[in-house]
């Protein structure tokens, strides 16, 4: 739930980036010992005795602590500093007085001061706003440099070329070298950081987008020519009003899951006509489903299944395996209840909303389905059920609560690997999603 | 401690969030006013006021009467309007939903359920216990009468209570 997790600065490169390790200690529930990023410390220990506070160590400041530069300390500064600099730092020092040194050391009084030490020297990356390049530096006009140009390089490079010049001025000059003309600073110092790089991963200047031709490519394009004969009007429709492409409409798996006769009755007699109820979904959240009725029961079919790739929909989906809770649907008289079941569960219900979970890509779940057990409604009910799941961050937003999903409180908050553990459930799943005051 | 009224409270809510009220009233009693104040500690409802037949003022910036007006004040309760009293809810809609989903009674007048902490910890793990389902949906409640006063489940497990079930939300 994106309600528990804090809001990052999206722009700066420098805060640290997202990762699923919690940073904040949090009350444990369990009693192994916590795992901390790092254990080393980062800083010494400093025993509480040995260190000052800071109003101790604004009080202790006495004049003889700012004594002149000894014989010593001159001598280091000489190796530092020319004649005149020292020069320009003994003035200095001497013009202060040391009693003024001692009260207006820089340790304030005043309500407004940081509760700690930092004569903020350096730019703290987590704590200050980060030093941007400014706008100017951005060249809108720059552009790669031709192939003419690199040789310019390559010859400037190799007439400046000192004679006893080795590999370290080559690398010195790889390095260097700029692949843009225009601004210098919009090369190298861009104003933004989200500046996309010039190369993709392993794509170099020398890339002749070169492709390999695998055998497996070739049969996939024979496949490709084959499907584009196959290409029917409904078929181009379809892709048209969905944006689909043909080769994501092969993935999805569709289904008739109910079809049986339909009869009109007319004054010239009966017209029987099919009726077919299809489910279409990719596997991983996506479900729709469509009904379509013909004289011809293949033409049927494959209406429905079309109508229900267009009716396709993302369906809420916990941890990608269950639902949110249980949900009840009706239809009729079909009165049906899902219910969210933990890892390893199965779906562990009847053939109609096996196939629609199997579609939607849920893997743990149950099912009863009272009353009528009339095929299309079930499906219909199922579909209805599995749309009204309400989402826990809704819940959140709207009583103005925090929720917290006790399962994440294990493995330190973050999600189980896929398949790659086989744990029982912890009893207290969605159902127990605790409750917590909004603090923060 | 009429769980007959509690009854008609609840069908009442219900009605009242179905139709999309933005301020109901419920009789004023000391088991109503408990209930709705813990409706409000979790979220359910925006205010509780107490007030007479008339809804009371609003509050200059909420748009609902607010208990803690400042400008206009609360009634006090006196022997001669407590007859009279109602207590005014301002109810919540989210995405154009009722937050305050359907109410529904556990303990009826003619059965009361009580159940000790034990059974409240299955309770709320999602496990049925006695007669009381369990709560297994995101953002379900349940609301027992304790010793400390009406209490949500998850805070009698906390609290070590059990008490007497009232009613549940989802």
């Amino acid at each position: 739930m994106s309600l528990t997790r804090p809001a990052r600065c999206l722009i700066c490169s420098f805060s640290r980036g997202a990762s699923a390790a919690t940073r904040v200690p949090r009350r444990q529930f369990h009693p192994s010992p916590a795992q901390l990023a790092n254990r080393k410390p980062k800083f010494p220990n400093v025993k509480a005795k040995d260190s000052m506070t800071l109003d101790e160590l604004s009080q202790n400041m006495q004049p003889h602590h700012f004594q002149p530069y000894t014989e010593e300390q001159k001598a280091g500064l000489k190796e530092e500093y020319t004649p005149e600099q020292l020069a320009a730092i003994e003035a200095g020092e001497a013009a202060i007085d040391p009693k003024d040194m001692a009260e207006q050391f820089g340790i304030r009084e005043d309500p407004f001061r940081l509760n700690y030490l930092d004569d903020l020297s350096t730019i703290e990356p987590n704590v200050d706003h980060h030093i941007r390049a400014p706008k100017s530096n951005s060249d809108y006009s720059a552009t790669f440099k031709s192939d003419e140009d690199f040789l310019d390089d390559f010859a400037r490079f190799f007439a400046e070329l000192p004679e006893d010049g080795g590999a370290s001025d080559w690398v010195r000059f790889v390095d260097n070298a700029r692949v843009t003309l225009g601004k210098e600073e919009s090369e190298r110092n861009p104003h933004s950081v989200l500046v996309p790089d010039l190369f993709a991963p392993g794509e170099t200047l020398s890339d002749d987008n070169k492709k390999i031709v695998t055998p497996f490519m070739l049969q996939k394009q024979s496949a490709a020519n084959a499907e584009n004969e196959e290409m029917t009007d409904a078929l181009k429709r379809l892709l048209q009003s969905t944006g689909y492409s043909s080769a994501f409409v092969k993935t999805l798996s569709t289904k008739a899951l109910v079809s049986h006769f339909v009869v009109n009755q007319t004054r010239l007699g009966k017209v029987r006509r099919m009726y077919c109820l299809s489910i279409a979904g990719n596997g991983d959240g996506l479900l729709g489903i469509g009904e379509a009725k013909s004289e011809e029961s293949a033409d049927a079919v494959l209406q429905s299944r079309y109508r229900a790739i267009r009716n396709m929909q993302p369906i809420p989906r916990y941890e990608n395996r269950t639902i949110f809770g249980d949900v009840e649907g009706k239809v009729g008289a079909t009165e049906l209840k899902l219910m969210t079941r933990p890892p390893g569960f199965g779906l562990r219900c009847q053939h109609l909303i096996f196939e629609m979970c199997r579609a939607a890509g849920i893997q743990d779940l149950a099912a009863r389905v009272g009353r009528s057990r009339n095929p299309m409604n079930t499906v219909k009910a199922a579909y209805e059920a599995l749309m009204g799941q309400r989402n826990p961050e809704d819940i959140a937003r709207a009583r103005g609560k925090k929720l917290v999903d006790v399962r994440k409180v294990y493995y330190s908050g973050r999600e189980l690997p896929k398949k790659s553990l086989t744990i029982r459930a912890p009893a207290a799943e969605v159902p127990a999603t605790g409750e917590k005051q909004l603090t923060a | 401690m009429s769980l007959v009224n509690l009854a008609h409270v609840c069908s009442h809510l219900n009605n009242a969030s179905r139709a999309r009220l933005g301020l109901t009233s419920i009789p004023n009693s000391n088991l109503h006013l408990r209930l709705c104040l813990a409706l409000q500690n979790s979220g359910y409802i925006s205010s509780v006021v107490r007030g007479g037949p008339t809804p009371p003022p609003q509050h200059n910036i909420l748009g609902v009467p607010a208990a803690n007006d400042e400008i206009e004040g609360v009634q006090s309760l006196t022997q001669s309007n407590v007859a009279s009293r109602r207590l005014w809810l301002g109810l919540k809609y989210w995405q154009s939903e009722p937050v305050l989903g359907k109410l529904s009674m556990v303990s009826k007048p003619k059965r009361r359920i009580n159940i000790d902490v034990t059974g409240l910890r299955r309770v709320i793990r999602g496990e049925k216990s006695g007669y009381v389902e369990g709560l297994r949906s995101p953002g379900e409640s349940l609301y027992l009468s304790t010793d400390r006063g009406i209490l949500e489940a998850r805070e009698c497990v906390e609290k070590q209570v059990g008490g007497l079930v009232l009613c549940r939300i989802h």
